[in-house]
């Protein structure tokens, strides 16, 4: 009977010393294991330090009991039925947004989860470690090698001419010393440097010579920017109010284009997005991680736009006063020119990138193609409509049949490398009035 | 000299001119005849000068409230932004009868304003959602969704819900519906369309 106890009394002693040698480790077990709860259930609404479609859970602990909590997790349209004043007051400081019922959850659970809220909450902010003025300034470094050319050029032929000259001087000089008679430099410049039969000619036919050959350099020069730059903004890449990144957006996130440009397939133009259509994504993601727990500025642009309070409950709408963004327009056809995006989107279903190019690995968008009318034509001549099973141009892949039937000659519609092609030219795309009108 | 300046001038001239027509950065470059560019009528996104009738220059304006355009009646829902909208559309609002779509139009729209988030079958496993936060259900085979009344998706895709957003501007009603249509499918509860499996450059007609 004594050793029974002894060794009773022995089991208790080593239970309390294994349950207190196990307690912090089976705190941060249910913290951890709460994480995982919270991470699936809460976190898409609640942030522990900032609010997201529900308040943030920041103190929830000490803010109300846990046998509340028990309550109002488990289900809180009951405990709001019961006509509890706290779940009442929860229900419309958030602006009347229901929270899901989490039958499902058993108390061990929700006691795991808010082991973990309170472990988080006792964690200061999270800081991210940004290097001061680790912002990219957006160095546009200007296209200089013209002017380091032409400057190059221009000091080399400076130089040029003086040391001509000076070796000219030193001849003379020599020639002076050795007794024989100097001569005296005659015409100008351009004749003195120039070697023998030039050097006789006239004086003003020389010169009109040199300066019509630097006119003709000139002209060229001034033909070919007038033709591929006066007019052709390829390259243009403005400063945009907001700092959009494609890159980030189209390329890492994958968002197809027309999530944003959503009329591409529908209208004329392809629409420059809501601000809605950012706040579908920005009322959650808000980029603290790198910005010290802060929202970011470029993301704070579209809330102070849309005079949005993000700390506010998430299902109210937008301020009172939202004002449009002035985006800067990159892309833009003379009035002159009618292109319409449905037609070419939907209808020949190409892809954007094969005017606007990979705007997806863009930073910054800039114009990719020259939008000029000989840039338009030379597609409208070489690209192949889809006319099989495309219910637009049934009419005109009867007619092609017919034509190859009644002649059959099928030259007229092989490309270069003898596939049956119907370019879009051949749909009348070449015609002036089909844009011009 | 007088010659090497005319001819210094000259080279600088064109260099200065030259750099200043050509377009790069904020520099849209020379625009010959710029009036030839630039609508007199109002164009959706004109910008040279700014509208100056509208609020905020815009050339384009909302709807006056209250009305609705021609041929545009299915615009019209009458459920408010509400939790009580929310219930009510669950019992009330259906699905039209006759709804067509035999060119995958709800499979397209799917892929591009739903899968970002909601992954491609519905698995909630798009590159965003990372971002967003997951939702309750893991996804769409989720019993949740497939008791879901059609009413309530549409009201949720025409006003927002917690972390989504409205798609009203986005989708056309028409829309919206094949869109519900294909998540169902996606969920195995709904009508499986037989003739979705068109090729995607043919689904052109609307």
């Amino acid at each position: 009977m004594r050793v029974l106890h002894q060794l009773q009394s022995k089991f208790r002693l080593a239970g309390f010393v294994a349950l207190f040698a196990a307690l912090p480790s089976m705190n941060a077990q249910d913290a951890k294991k709460g994480k995982e709860i919270f991470d699936a259930n809460c976190a898409s609404c609640h942030g522990i330090q900032n609010r997201g479609a529900g308040p943030a859970l920041k103190d929830v602990h000490l803010r109300r009991s846990e046998e509340w909590l028990l309550k109002w997790i488990k289900n809180n349209e009951a405990l709001r039925k019961s006509g509890d004043a706290q779940a009442l007051q929860v229900f419309n400081d958030n602006g009347g947004s229901i929270m899901p019922v989490f039958g499902s959850l058993a108390e061990t659970d929700i006691k795991s989860i808010i082991a973990y809220v309170k472990e988080e909450s006792a964690k200061a902010p999270k800081k991210a470690v940004v290097p001061p003025g680790g912002e990219s300034k957006s160095d546009q470094t200007p296209d200089s090698t013209l002017y380091v050319l032409l400057a190059l050029i221009g000091l080399f032929l400076v130089v040029f001419l003086l040391l001509a000259r000076v070796k000219r001087d030193l001849d003379r000089l020599a020639a002076a010393g050795q007794g024989q008679e100097e001569e005296a430099p005659k015409g100008n410049i351009i004749q003195r440097l120039l070697p023998g039969p030039l050097a006789r000619m006239n004086p003003v036919v020389l010169t009109m010579f040199a300066f019509s050959i630097f006119g003709i350099l000139g002209f060229v020069q001034f033909y070919e920017y007038g033709i591929t730059e006066v007019g052709v903004q390829k390259g243009y890449a403005p400063d945009q109010p907001i700092n959009f990144s494609h890159k980030i957006h189209a390329d890492q996130y994958g968002i197809d284009c027309k999530y944003c440009h959503s009329s591409a397939d529908k209208s004329k133009s392809a629409s420059i997005p809501a601000l809605n259509t950012c706040m579908n994504c920005h009322k959650a993601v808000q980029a603290r991680d790198k910005y010290e727990g802060e929202i970011s500025p470029e993301i704070k642009k579209i809330y102070a736009a849309l005079d949005y309070d993000p700390e506010k409950p998430a299902n109210e709408a937008y301020g009172k006063n939202p004002r449009p963004v002035r985006w800067v327009r990159i892309h833009n056809l003379p009035d002159h020119a009618y292109f319409n995006h449905s037609q070419h989107v939907n209808v020949a279903g190409l892809s954007c990138q094969t005017c606007h190019g990979p705007v997806q690995k863009m930073e910054k968008v800039q114009q990719w193609s020259q939008l000029t009318m000989g840039w338009c034509i030379n597609c409208h001549r070489q690209t192949g409509i889809q006319v099989e099973h495309n219910d637009y141009y049934e009419k005109l892949h009867e007619k092609v049949k017919a034509d190859i039937a009644k002649n059959g000659d099928k030259s007229k519609y092989k490309d270069k490398n003898g596939r049956i092609v119907v370019t879009a030219g051949m749909n009348g795309g070449l015609e002036c009035s089909k844009c011009h009108y | 000299m007088r010659t090497i300046n005319i001819i210094t001038f000259s080279v600088l001239s064109i260099a200065v001119f030259s750099s200043c027509i050509k377009s790069r950065g904020n520099n849209p470059g020379l625009e010959y005849a710029p009036d030839m560019y630039d609508s007199k009528g109002y164009e959706p996104y004109n910008q040279r000068d700014s509208n100056l009738i509208n609020p905020y220059g815009m050339n384009m304006r909302e709807p006056v409230k209250g009305t609705i355009a021609q041929g545009q009646m299915d615009y019209f829902y009458p459920y408010p932004n509400t939790n009580e909208g929310y219930e009510a559309a669950g019992t009330g609002f259906q699905m039209p009868a006759d709804l067509q779509d035999a060119e995958g139009r709800g499979k397209y729209n799917y892929e591009i304003y739903c899968s970002p988030c909601h992954g491609l079958t519905g698995g909630n496993d798009g590159k965003v959602m990372e971002k967003v936060g997951k939702p309750v259900w893991p996804n769409y085979q989720d019993a949740y969704i497939k008791t879901l009344p059609v009413g309530k998706i549409y009201h949720t895709l025409t006003y927002g819900k917690n972390n989504m957003g409205s798609h009203a501007s986005v989708l056309s009603p028409l829309d919206r519906w094949k869109v519900i249509r294909y998540v169902k499918e996606l969920s195995g509860t709904g009508t499986v369309a037989s003739d979705t499996s068109l090729n995607q450059s043919n689904e052109v007609k609307r």
